[in-house]
């Protein structure tokens, strides 16, 4: 991967080019992320380690900002890298777009500075504007907020012209229409106000209309988009799906909203329209899940009948990836979503160690595993190779990294039931019982599990790094040998 | 009966507060408005198709 | 009708004009529903206060009131009850102090990024106690071990104290870090909790009143 930027190989196409560009730098922030999950899980358990000096409000935002950027960057990545494929066009301003990639990297390596080195602020105006606006996930301060909807806009439009230029398929026609939703819900979060509930009102619109609704939708455009590309997927089956994953999807998605309303100062009656659109949400991810089985099971069949033997896939680690997602998405955020969804179960679970855990096993499952998928596409491409095989760091990396992640959401599951029991039920809440609940051994144990399986993940983490930095080399002179 | 019916409780008076005093009434109502205009376009869609 | 099997449901573009429209639709909706919604959480002004009308959330100058947290037989929940005047930090704050100190204090609550260890509003992080209603927690009142510990005896003024200096009382292994908040920034910070704790959380947290009871009763949940 990083060499494929010294040797040149692609091909001269400028869009893919500008994409790898994004990715690598993608990686680079998910591995800061998982550092700084690993300090806010270690002072968890020894609440001294670096009190007062980086504290775990500090090590927590930098986990879930690098988190929310990385996923941003891997998916404008995407977006360029299969610009080309879907118009026919290398994209009109790929000059602009390289000027704005380092425009972008410049503003978030300064705010992650400012986040680590100056931390908090006095309580004025110019500390949302110059250090972080403090509304998790999206606490970059408002300067940057403003750099980032510049950035974005060339961004959009560069794909827009060469969209408008190119042949227009309907992977594009969802993407061109999903971005714009996305990066105009960014707007909502721009904004201070002194009433803490029309704060959270509008903080959600970006928080859940991002994650389940027009991530999601992103992540069926490139599955799809994917799907054609490694398993040679018929392009008018797979787009029909996509049609009835959006409606599914944005049907449910969109009211499914009130589910955040039920407790924030809201009127009473987002229980019934939060509850009954949420708890359809996890059905167009069994649709999606679905569709990437047996559209891989129906390609193998087919390849079988014309007696070809051997795989379809040109990508085993995308596909293993994108496999990863199906299973991911439909566990992460269909059932861990469920289990909490319901007013009647969400008033006692809020705000809990349980959303931890639906959080982890959702963010992963729905959008980390198929924007690895699309590193590994990343690779092959940019060092022309025809196959790529999964090697042994490439196995090591996918099942370090999924048993880590599915280990601390199994532990944080366990902390969020014996924290909804005894703190929420048997005590009724407030600061005596939040305590009662943390120090029992129930919760430790998990809380020791979360920090080892968190070390699992890293593990894993550097396996995926080292086998992205090599496996194209290596299929590359396997390929010419 | 049941409970399934409920008196106005919340703390101000809207549209969507009434009906959310029935049983599942609000959300059996925005459901079907989203979901009975599908069988229009169904139909249009038929008649389209087999021309 | 020329071909009896054609099927609609193979059709790309039912199932793009069905996308299309519902969710160009629901967008609609929760249009409207934002704007019912945004009505109802405005914050409510003085007179409000004065003459005795419920508002989600009430206006800053609530912090010149008691506010309590009881079981609501009509609501089935608990819901923040407003009562008589209460001086706050030994005096009764103009509309005009009122919201300005909540101003400061929201913006403090930001500056400080108290949301990535805490709970607002059950939103935030799970590190340390969720603050929704922490005005009201029996451990602040007098006798609560909270207040104890500062030395103060008022609610506000225990708080006040406790943020400036956080680390100077701690209470267990896990505790808050200094984070340089000046004695405004803390009495803007005790502002805006004591506003959060009278906005009406349709029973969020549930049974908090327990703990009270609890604690009037003689017993408390602390080891
Ligand atoms: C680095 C994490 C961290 C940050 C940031 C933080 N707190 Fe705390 N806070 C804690 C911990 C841990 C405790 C429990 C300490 C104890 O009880 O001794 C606590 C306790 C409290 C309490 C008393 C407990 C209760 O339930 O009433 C209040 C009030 C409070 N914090 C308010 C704030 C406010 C306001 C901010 C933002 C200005 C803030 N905290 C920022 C970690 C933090
Ligand atoms: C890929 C999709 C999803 C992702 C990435 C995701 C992620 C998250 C995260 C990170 C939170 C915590 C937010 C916070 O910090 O306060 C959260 C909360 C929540 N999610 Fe999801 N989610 C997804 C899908 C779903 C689905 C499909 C459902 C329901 C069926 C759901 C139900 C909920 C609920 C009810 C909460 C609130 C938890 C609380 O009250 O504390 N989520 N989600
Ligand atoms: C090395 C592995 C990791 C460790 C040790 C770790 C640890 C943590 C910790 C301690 C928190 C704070 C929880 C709290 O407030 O109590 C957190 C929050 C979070 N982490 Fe991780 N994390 C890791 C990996 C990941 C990964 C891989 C993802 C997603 C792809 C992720 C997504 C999140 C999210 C979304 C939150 C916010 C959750 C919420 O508010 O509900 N983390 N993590
Ligand atoms: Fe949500």
């Amino acid at each position: 991967m990083l060499t494929s930027i010294k040797t040149n190989e692609f091909a001269g196409n400028k869009g893919k080019e500008l994409g790898m560009m994004y990715f690598r730098v993608a990686v680079i922030l998910f591995g800061a992320q998982l550092l700084m999950g690993l300090i806010a899980a270690i002072q968890f358990l020894a609440p001294g380690f670096l009190f007062e000096l980086f504290d775990f409000s500090v090590a927590r935002m930098v986990h879930i900002n690098a988190l929310v950027v990385w996923m941003l960057y891997a998916m404008i990545g995407s977006v360029y890298f299969m610009l080309s494929d879907e118009t026919g066009h290398e994209g009109v301003a790929i000059g602009l777009g390289k000027l704005a990639f380092w425009v972008l990297t410049l503003a978030v390596t300064v705010v992650v500075l400012v986040y680590i080195f100056i931390q908090v602020g006095p309580g004025k105006e110019s500390t949302i504007w110059l250090i972080n606006e403090g509304r998790e996930y999206i606490e970059a301060p408002r300067w940057a907020d403003i750099g980032i909807v510049v950035v974005v806009l060339i961004f959009y439009w560069n794909v827009f012209a060469t969209y408008m230029k190119g042949q227009k398929t309907g992977i594009m026609t969802v993407m061109i229409a999903d971005l714009l939703a996305l990066a105009g819900l960014y707007l909502a979060g721009m904004f201070f106000t002194d009433n803490i509930s029309m704060d959270q009102f509008w903080w959600w619109w970006v928080i859940h209309l991002w994650v389940e609704a027009t991530w999601e939708v992103f992540v069926g455009t490139l599955a799809a988009y994917a799907l054609i590309k490694i398993i040679g997927a018929k392009r008018e089956i797979v787009e029909m799906w996509l049609w009835i994953e959006v409606l599914m999807l944005f049907g449910s998605g969109i009211l499914g909203l009130g589910h955040h309303y039920f407790w924030i100062g809201t009127p009473e009656y987002w229980w019934e329209i939060g509850a009954l659109f949420s708890a359809l949400e996890p059905v167009p991810l069994v649709a999606m899940f679905v569709h990437v089985l047996y559209d891989w099971g129906k390609e193998q069949g087919i390849a079988k009948a014309e007696g070809k033997s051997g795989s379809v896939m040109n990508n085993g680690p995308a596909m293993a990836w994108i496999v990863t997602n199906a299973f991911g998405n439909f566990l992460g955020a269909g059932i861990w979503g469920f289990f909490h969804t319901l007013p009647q179960v969400n008033i006692y679970t809020h705000g809990s160690q349980f959303t931890a855990a639906h959080g982890h096993l959702a963010f992963f499952g729905a959008y980390a595993t198929i924007l690895i998928g699309m590193f590994y596409m990343g690779v092959q491409y940019a060092y022309g190779v025809k196959v790529l095989r999964s090697t042994f760091k490439s196995k090591m990396g996918i099942f370090l990294v999924t048993f880590g992640v599915v280990g601390m959401t199994v532990a944080l599951t366990i902390a969020g039931y014996e924290q909804v029991l005894v703190e929420r039920a048997e005590l009724g809440g407030g600061w005596s019982a939040f305590f009662a609940a943390q120090e029992l051994p129930w919760f430790v144990q998990a809380m020791v599990w979360r920090a080892i399986m968190g070390v699992v993940t890293f593990v894993g983490f550097v396996y995926l790094v080292w086998d992205l930095l090599t496996i194209g080399k290596q299929a590359k002179a396997a390929q010419e040998a | 009966m049941f409970g399934l019916i409920e008196p106005f409780t919340d703390v101000n008076h809207s549209f969507f507060g009434m009906l959310n005093q029935g049983p599942l009434t609000l959300t059996i109502f925005l459901h079907t408005i989203i979901i009975l205009p599908m069988f229009w376009i169904y139909f249009s869609e038929k008649k389209r198709l087999n021309k | 009708m020329a071909n009896k099997n054609v099927s609609v449901w193979t059709s790309i573009p039912f199932w793009r004009r069905s996308a299309a429209w519902v969710t160009g639709f629901a967008t609609i909706l929760l249009i409207w529903l934002t704007f019912d919604t945004l009505g109802q959480i405005t914050m409510g002004t003085d007179a409000d206060l004065k003459n005795g009308v419920d508002k989600r959330v009430p206006a800053a100058t609530v912090i010149n009131y008691k506010i309590d947290y009881k079981m609501s037989t009509k609501r089935g929940h608990e819901v923040p009850v407003i009562g008589g005047k209460q001086l706050f930090f030994g005096k009764e704050w103009s509309a005009k102090e009122a919201a300005d100190l909540l101003h400061l204090g929201k913006l403090t609550s930001q500056a400080k990024n108290c949301m990535n260890c805490h709970t607002l509003l059950g939103n935030g992080a799970y590190y340390a106690p969720d603050l929704t209603k922490a005005w009201l927690d029996p451990a602040w009142q007098n006798g609560g071990p909270l207040q104890g510990m500062t030395g103060k005896n008022t609610v506000e003024e225990a708080m006040a104290e406790f943020l400036q200096h956080p680390s100077q009382y701690p209470t267990h292994a896990r505790m808050m870090p200094n984070l340089g908040i000046t004695a405004d920034e803390a009495k803007g910070l005790v502002a805006f909790l004591k506003h959060m704790s009278s906005i009406d959380t349709n029973g969020f947290p549930r049974n908090f009143s327990k703990t009270v009871d609890q604690f009037k009763s003689g017993g408390t949940n602390a080891h």
